[in-house]
């Protein structure tokens, strides 16, 4: 097996791994790159709305960092470590104006600076915005910019395996190129992982079709810990059957959710803020009217915008009737909008502190959605991931650099530990029957969201953690149809599947565990916020098929608890 | 019926054929062309690149004159004409910053573009308000046994979303024309692909490649003809059509003719009416056609 | 609202090296909303895994899924399978790969190519010393920042360099993608290498050839063509054009003074100023030849001046 040696190994080519390898880079180490896709084909594209910055001199004089820390503490029901949360809002403005001075497109005020709006949760506007395509501005931008930069070799279209250690110690990385299969044993120093979210562990999601949630998988069966797994966000508006988003924007201009009888059923559930309510009490309330028979056939409810006129409609939300008319091939202006609630955010990740490094393993560093900083708590507000990946990116980058300079260089081959994983791996080529992934995924997809979604409670967490469990055992025995040594995607969509089976019995096992609601946890059988027992992280190892669970207290510095009322 | 008619620069130049041959099949059909007063060019193709406000000014100017008509449209023989005045038009619409300099610019001119008047190729108009019946009723000499390749090129089709009279990968309008005459219509890779003509003043030779890549695939599925819907293409294909020969040393011949002068060929009038080249005339012959 | 189903055919072109190219067809039901990344995600899960594609994003972002669905260069994620119903009055479809690229397996193409002429163009801003260092902060104009967001949209999907007849043949074009990239910088006013731009960009916007191809199949409406003319615009910046440049020049100057003097393109006029004498009596002969000649020379004197010419004149320097 070949082997190349890097300092680093940065997994994934989002907004997160793209700044972290800046910095690593740019401080004269040499980085690889890994990303199942070419890098402006992550899912930070995918992005739409904007991100949050306190900028200094170009804000509402009222605010300030503080403001806006407390509105992300608030917003993540107070399981947000508060020091994550403060470096998050110091370093908005900077790190927003970063990226503008490499060429990205903010939208601009008449005098040339960068413009602002508002966006839920937030005391004073800080949304910044390029477009209705935030993240995919910021990332091309950032891609471009790393591009040119000498010490960076990208792996585009290559699949990562697993983490190599050698006593708790990260010693490289194995992965194969899809065009050729061809494994390549990647040497390294340590491992940035930021591989992104896991939104395909559920029958509907926002997500990317490649969000499989490989980092925390391979991050799990090295020994890692996931904090807060149990905590899965659900966007009430996805556009069905797609599952685009339909930004909260349309409600906040006056649409409607209506049942198939025509009601305006949010009268039952929030009667005073009606559709406006928190998303996950939109999603709550979504999901019982299909559930008892009032969504339409296939399982959904309509956005109405046409009372609001085609004027004000194409004047005011000319992306939702955009996203319509491509999507679904629906005139929002004359027939209601078919949505759904679909998972949209990961807030549980790679245990990580505010320097990117995982306690468990040396060497192993996590950022953006594939880590759980801790700055979203049990809920994440809007406009702060693309905030998350550029700053938490950038501040593990530096560590990663500090950490260097001390780090010793891997001298073994590890040959024995590279061909076990390959063989792990290669046994379902070899394989000449047994079930195909795809049975296994679809299933999963199913459990995860009936049983794992949006409502939970102890019976249906049982019932999903016996499904998981048999799901699992047919994946040892699942086989690959497709014995072609060229671009495989068969072998590597079971290798995925393979990932998202352990994290969803982690998810799962935190759950069932977790006996209170707080943000986008909800318990049917414990339905309030429970401050003096759960107010702490949840810490998830997967030892074999066994999930242990431990807990961490939540960090706070000036921010203590109150009520989550708006 | 009556319908406004642009000729453009080219119809009116070195491809006055064509503006016969379009004249002859309007009166046998029982459409009267009425010609727009006072027309300017449409700016053929270039002009944008030189002056994006004035191209799409002078394209409204026809435009309004259509309007003073008290037409919807106008009718004209040439593709670049076509996509030239849809193209500003368009850009007038959706392009708020255009808009504003265009508006500014015609201040105090003729021109008072209300929005209603479009362009419409004059094959557009054939097949939607005339009716491929009725074109059919007044062929007298069928084209039986002629192979005709049908060339579309590029500004009739694309872009689909401002066009749009037809799918732009899949058109079938001139082999429904074609078909119409008695001749078989004879499709190719390259039906849709450039003629090289916009090439012909930066990269002379790149255009004439372009050009033989569009006969030679033509040949290749044996077309005896080869018809098109452009003023520019006609220059391309029909004078060119030696030096293409000589370029590429090919021994066989492959005239290109204009759609309507292979219409009112079938409708009955005599080459020379329609002005056709001697090699299509010679072509003809040899098919047994005249 | 309706749950009409459609029962579909779909014969997709596959292609591995060992079984070489065939057609394969899976039978699937979709409602009114299915995209063509769904329904090829479903025949994978529940079908045939070994098909092999690309997609992620399926919102028209990541520019993944490049394919020819009957024939015409779209993202399968904004198409819908009952669109294309709908539109070819068929329930048969065919999917193929994209053109141009080598196929690597079934609707998998090989995209170094389009890869490598992106970066032929410095895909980056090259900003001024003092805003890298943080000492100085770049103003843009709104109407800047949407001019250059519109061609800045580049999904890198390819469909239009899978369509681009020039860049089969003249291997000094960039490709449409690239000039949009390439424009997208040379006219960011907080850019710094505009001659460099230049040299990179401007002989090879007078090589594209106006197919419009890529503006019809931009699934982002890019617009690459326009970023070809408006970069042709700035020629007059240049400092060194090569022949194409100057020749392109000569015949847009040519017919631009055509039209702003007579309100028409006065063909021999520009055949003239563009050619010079000797090449356009050469290409005389041709046309001669053609058999045309007498026709042809006196429909040329019947090229008659607009009218209003003033008028004309008005709206070139208004």
């Amino acid at each position: 097996m070949d082997i190349a040696d890097y300092d680093v190994v940065v997994l994934g080519s989002g907004l997160a791994g793209l700044m972290s390898t800046y910095v690593i880079a740019s401080a004269g180490y040499k980085v690889a790159v890994i990303s199942k896709v070419f890098p402006t084909r992550s899912h930070s594209a995918a992005a739409e709305g904007g991100i949050a910055a306190y900028i200094p001199g170009n804000s509402d004089p009222n605010d300030n960092p503080d403001y806006m820390t407390y509105d992300t503490v608030k917003g993540g029901d107070y399981l947000v470590d508060q020091d994550a949360a403060e470096l998050l809002s110091n370093e908005s403005g900077n790190i927003v104006m970063l990226l503008e001075s490499w060429g990205a497109l903010f939208n601009r005020q008449p005098d040339g600076r960068v413009a602002v709006r508002y966006f839920g949760g937030q005391t004073y506007p800080r949304t910044r915005f390029i477009g209705d395509k935030t993240g995919m501005g910021l990332l091309h931008t950032l891609f471009e910019r790393v591009s040119g930069l000498d010490k960076v070799d990208f792996y585009n279209e290559w699949f990562a395996l697993d983490f190599v250690t050698d006593s708790n110690r990260i010693v490289g990385v194995l992965a194969l190129q899809m065009k050729d299969m061809e494994p390549v044993f990647f040497r390294s120093k340590a491992v940035v992982v930021a591989t992104g979210g896991m939104g395909m562990l559920y029958r509907h999601t926002t997500n990317s079709y490649i969000n499989t949630g490989d980092g925390y998988a391979m991050a799990l069966r090295a020994g890692a810990a996931i904090k807060d797994p149990e905590f899965v966000q659900f966007h009430p508006t996805a556009l069905y059957p797609s599952d685009v988003l339909i930004s909260e924007a349309a409600r906040g201009e006056g649409a409607i959710l209506r049942n198939a009888k025509g009601e305006r059923f949010m009268t039952r559930y929030a009667p005073k803020k009606l559709d406006l309510a928190p998303r996950d009490i939109v999603s709550r309330a979504i999901f019982t009217e299909v559930k008892e028979g009032r969504g339409f056939p296939g399982g959904y409810v309509v956005l109405d915008l046409t009372h609001l006129g085609e004027e004000y409609i194409k004047e005011r939300l000319a992306l939702a009737v955009e996203a319509a008319k491509s999507f679904a091939g629906i005139d929002a202006i004359t027939e209601p909008i078919p949505v759904r609630p679909a998972q949209h955010y990961y807030m549980g990740g790679i245990d990580v502190d505010i320097t990117g490094r995982n306690p468990d393993i040396v060497g192993l560093f996590a950022a953006g959605e594939a880590a759980c900083v801790s700055v979203h708590g049990a809920n994440r507000l809007g406009s702060n991931s693309l905030l998350e990946t550029l700053v938490f990116g950038r501040e593990t980058g530096k560590h990663v650099v500090e950490f260097l300079k001390n780090a010793q260089e891997p001298q073994s081959q590890y040959q024995n530990e590279t061909e076990k994983l390959l063989d792990d791996a290669y046994r379902f080529v070899k394989s000449e029957s047994g079930v195909h992934f795809g049975e296994i995924v679809n299933k999963l997809r199913d459990v995860m969201w009936d049983y794992v979604g949006v409502f939970r409670d102890e019976g249906g967490l049982k019932n999903a953690l016996s499904e998981i469990n048999e799901l699992r055992d047919m994946a040892g025995k699942m086989y690959v149809t497709d014995k072609s040594k060229v671009y495989n995607t068969e072998f590597f969509n079971a290798l995925e599947l393979r990932n998202m089976l352990d994290l969803a019995l982690v998810i799962t096992t935190s759950a069932l565990e977790r006996k209170e609601s707080r943000g986008a946890h909800y318990r049917t059988d414990y339905p309030e916020r429970d401050d003096d027992h759960w107010l702490k992280h949840t810490i998830a190892y997967l030892r074999g098929n066994t999930v242990e669970v431990t807990y961490k207290p939540v960090r706070m510095t000036r921010w203590k608890p109150e009520p989550r009322v708006y | 019926m009556k319908i406004a008619y642009y000729p453009g620069c080219a119809t009116h130049g070195f491809a006055k054929d064509i503006d016969v041959a379009t004249k002859k099949v309007a009166e046998t059909l029982g459409i009267e062309l009425v010609e727009i007063p006072d027309w300017n060019c449409c700016g053929g193709g270039f002009l944008d690149e030189y002056d994006e406000v004035t191209h799409v000014a002078l394209n409204l100017r026809n435009l309004s004159q259509v309007e003073k008509m008290r037409m919807d449209k106008f009718a004209t023989p040439c593709s670049v004409c076509l996509h030239s005045h849809r193209l500003a038009v368009n850009k007038y619409k959706e392009d708020r910053d255009i808009r504003e300099r265009v508006n500014k610019k015609i201040e105090g001119t003729s021109i008072k573009y209300e929005g209603k008047a479009t362009a419409e190729h004059i094959v557009w108009v054939l097949l939607r308000d005339v009716g491929l019946e009725k074109i059919k009723a007044h062929v007298k000499r069928p084209l039986t046994g002629l192979k005709v390749a049908t060339y579309y090129g590029c500004q009739i089709l694309r872009p689909e979303q401002i066009m749009g009279f037809e799918p732009a990968y899949n058109p079938h309008s001139l082999s429904d024309l074609v078909s119409a005459t008695g001749a078989t219509p004879v499709t190719f890779n390259e039906m849709i692909n450039c003629c090289g003509f916009p090439l012909m003043g930066s990269n002379p030779n790149m255009g004439l490649k372009l050009a033989y890549n569009i006969l030679n695939g033509a040949k290749k599925n044996g077309a005896d003809l080869l018809v098109h819907t452009c003023s520019l293409c006609h220059l391309q294909f029909d004078p060119l059509h030696y030096r293409i020969k000589e370029e590429f040393k090919v021994e066989w011949t492959l005239p290109g003719i204009y759609i309507l002068q292979l219409l009112a060929l079938a409708f009955g009038y005599q080459p020379d009416e329609i002005g056709l080249s001697k090699l299509a005339i010679q072509v003809l012959m040899e098919k047994g056609i005249i | 609202m309706s749950v009409q189903t459609y029962e579909v055919i779909f014969r997709i072109r596959r292609y591995s090296p060992e079984k070489g190219s065939y057609w394969q067809e899976y039978k699937l039901t979709v409602d009114r909303f299915t995209q063509f990344t769904e329904a090829l995600r479903r025949i994978k899960t529940e079908q045939d895994p070994s098909l092999a594609y690309r997609a992620s994003c399926h919102m028209a972002v990541c520019g993944s899924c490049g394919m020819k669905i009957n024939g015409e260069p779209r993202l399968a994620c904004k198409t819908l399978v009952s669109g294309i119903i709908n539109k070819y009055g068929s329930n048969v479809i065919t999917i193929e790969p994209m053109d141009y690229f080598p196929v690597i397996k079934d609707l998998i193409v090989d995209w170094e190519d389009f890869y490598t002429r992106m970066f032929k163009v410095k895909p980056r801003l090259y900003p001024a010393k003092e805003v890298l260092e943080g000492k100085g902060e770049h103003r843009l104009k709104p109407e800047d920042q949407r001019r250059l967001w519109k061609f800045a949209q580049c999904i890198w999907c390819g469909l239009c360099v899978s369509v681009c007849p020039v860049i089969r043949e003249d291997p000094e074009f960039l490709g449409p993608a690239a000039h949009a990239k390439g424009y997208r910088f040379l006219t960011d006013p907080r850019d710094t290498i505009t001659d460099e731009r230049f040299k990179i960009l401007s002989d090879s916007a007078w090589r594209c050839t106006y197919c419009y191809h890529c503006f019809s199949v931009c699934p982002r409406d890019i617009e690459p063509v326009t970023a070809i003319k408006k970069t042709r615009a700035l020629t007059k910046y240049v400092k060194e054009p090569t022949n194409v440049t100057f020749n392109g020049v000569k015949h847009s100057e040519a017919i631009a003074g055509s039209i702003k003097t007579t309100g028409k393109i006065m063909e021999s006029l520009v055949y003239l100023q563009t050619y010079g004498l000797s090449r356009s009596l050469k290409d005389l002969i041709f046309i001669a030849k053609a058999g045309r000649g007498g026709s042809l020379i006196s429909s040329i004197l019947e090229e008659k001046p607009v009218k209003n010419v003033s008028e004309i004149k008005k709206l070139f320097e208004g």
